[in-house]
């Protein structure tokens, strides 16, 4: 158990010393191997993991859904998507902000990236939002907020790589993200009009859409759709595997962005090498905590973990809800999917002897993983919008989202307590 | 100035093997998926061919994530930092990057060279498997050779996809 204790300890002390977090996880893992079982033992399960995670067939799943993503955010459709959906929202108070939120959801039906989202609509949505005199607070809040739909609302990455840890069904997990997300985007829309109620300057309402032009919106997205329908249709009907969805999904997008005029050679090649360095980039990380589980799991921590915890007796949703409050508070200061895939060979087991279904842990590690990606002082959406809006200070972005974080704990505590939202949809598929 | 030269060519090289295998692996799962729904007939050895594809998507993209600064970092007690600090700590965390990724290098040299001596090939479409693992070591190799051409011509870190996207706001 020390072992662990001090390979963790180790990892922070690395990570603070601005080491990258896959390198320090790496390093950590190998030497704790190296000492507990051996080098030449440590060096072969090194090679291994690097080995198997590099000849990967369902992790193929990865780069081709950030392909699909990216190829739809050059095809310009975030723009019509805020156009569609400011059409029917935006002559309400904050309207340009609930138009933010919905795009935002609609963006995350294609996109399986939190920071991509927020990264997208700061392009479309801030600049309205500027237009009509939008607080910068409510609109970078609502930005850095609505971004996070993008891992909720399948696809999305991080489900994957959870489902690819746990050997949890990837298609389930999509299904299981359907209304939660849908929750949180609810949620976040009354999250605006709070905002607006008590501070109307900050969010004016625009002007009434009628409704020829709210159906000549609509037209501009169904093409969209009408992919979302087949990749995600197709993987919970069991037409495809998640990999083979992604795959129709980014051929899908790519034709989409070539129809649209879009894709000169040169922006096809721009949109292959960043969706290849995302991945290699999340690959790293992923291959790095590999080896640190091997090490973890050597370890007696999970054991003992998991003995003293049913020991205690405690009710089971109490365990899951400590685990819950952990990750939130690691969430303000860590790197999200480097705190999932540091705790998952930790946490999972005892998630899994206390009988819960490990989908819907799926979706709770979701949550969180949204809540520490807007929550200051470290939070990824946050210092994105930072880099990409300049002239909005840090600290205003932080004032913003503090709103949106209460929202997003509002929702996590709702899924903990009804495991059916998440659990629903899940249970229709074979 | 020959690291700038010297780091154009890394990366044109590299986001041209990368851009070609993820290419691929879509244009190939489209086929391979198509053909069997629609005429049940799917591409011979298609995984196997995804999976020698992914290796170059991940190892080619490697070095242009260490040579754009993509790597996640926490980077919050940079501020608080001296210059004169912050310049030794990321002489120091390079060099350990670059000793880490020559380690990683060495050890897919190894098992390169004890599947090549084995054999090993693909199961269906018999694809010697060794110069795969060959050029995931090369490829890492080259990584730890950015890491060191970071310590020459350093890059400010960023998060992926964030710089290119060219914000006018």
């Amino acid at each position: 158990m020390t072992e662990s204790l001090i390979g963790f300890g180790a990892i922070f002390v690395l990570a603070l010393l601005r080491v990258p977090l896959a390198f320090a996880m790496g390093f950590v893992g190998f030497i704790g191997l190296g000492l507990l079982r051996g080098w030449p033992a440590a060096a072969a399960g090194a090679a291994q993991v690097i080995y198997e995670t590099g000849f990967a067939y369902t992790l193929s799943v990865v780069p081709l859904f950030i392909l699909m993503g990216n190829f739809v955010a050059r095809a310009g459709l975030a723009q019509e998507l805020f156009r569609a959906a400011y059409a029917f929202v935006g002559h309400l108070r904050g309207g340009l902000a609930h138009a933010t939120v919905l795009a935002c959801a609609g963006f995350g039906a294609i996109c399986g990236s939190s920071i991509a989202t927020a990264a997208t609509m700061s392009k479309v949505a801030y600049p309205s939002m500027k237009k009509l005199g939008y607080a910068d607070y409510l609109s970078t809040g609502v930005i850095a907020a609505g971004g996070t739909l993008g891992i909720m609302i399948p696809p999305s990455t991080i489900m994957v790589i959870y489902g690819i840890v746990t050997e949890t069904h990837i298609g389930k997990l999509f299904a299981a993200g359907v209304l939660p997300g849908l929750l949180c985007a609810g949620l976040m829309m009354v999250c605006v009009a709070i905002v607006t109620w008590r501070d109307p300057q900050a969010g004016p309402a625009g002007e009434r859409t009628p409704w020829p032009e709210r159906l000549a919106a609509v037209r501009g997205i169904w093409g969209v759709a009408l992919l979302v329908l087949l990749v995600l249709g197709g993987i919970y009907g069991g037409f495809f595997t998640a990999t083979e969805g992604a795959g129709i999904g980014a051929s899908g997008a790519f034709f989409f962005a070539l129809l649209r005029g879009k894709l000169t050679w040169r922006v096809l090649f721009e949109v292959l090498v960043e969706s290849a360095r995302t991945t290699a980039m999340l690959f790293t990380i992923l291959i790095a905590a590999m080896m640190f589980a091997s090490f973890v799991n050597f370890t007696t921590l999970p054991g003992d973990l998991k003995g003293w915890i049913l020991e205690l007796g405690l009710p089971p949703l109490a365990v899951v809800g400590a685990m819950m409050v952990i990750y939130v508070v690691l969430g303000t200061i860590m790197e999200e999917l480097s705190m999932v895939l540091l705790t998952i060979p930790v946490f999972f087991p005892i998630v899994v002897q206390l009988g819960f279904d490990p989908v819907w842990f799926g979706v709770l590690i979701v949550l969180v993983v949204q809540i520490g990606l807007i929550s200051p002082p470290v939070g990824m959406n946050l210092f994105v919008l930072n880099a990409l809006l300049v002239g909005v200070s840090l600290r205003q972005i932080f004032r913003g989202v503090w709103p949106f974080v209460a929202t997003l704990v509002v929702a996590l505590a709702i899924v903990l307590e009804f495991e059916g939202l998440a659990l629903w949809l899940p249970s229709f598929m074979k | 100035m020959p690291t700038a030269a010297l780091k154009r060519r890394l990366e044109a090289l590299c986001a041209a093997l990368a851009a070609a295998a993820l290419f691929g692996i879509m244009w190939l799962t489209l086929f391979d998926v198509g053909g069997r729904k629609l005429v049940d007939n799917s591409v011979p050895g298609s995984l196997e061919l995804t999976e020698m594809m992914m290796v170059l998507v991940v190892f080619a993209g490697l070095p242009l994530v260490s040579l754009r600064g993509e790597h996640v970092v926490f980077d919050s007690l940079d501020p608080l930092l001296e210059p004169w600090v912050r310049r030794a700590q990321g002489f120091v965390v390079e060099l350990l990057c670059a000793a880490a990724l020559a380690g990683v290098a060495w050890l897919m040299w190894v098992k390169a060279g004890n599947m090549t001596d084995y054999g090993d090939t693909s199961a269906q479409l018999k694809i010697p498997q060794g110069p795969f693992v060959y050029l995931m070591s090369v490829l890492c190799a080259l990584t730890a050779l950015v890491h060191l051409l970071l310590i020459v011509t350093p890059t400010p870190h960023h998060p992926p996809g964030v710089q290119n996207s060219g914000i006018p706001v």
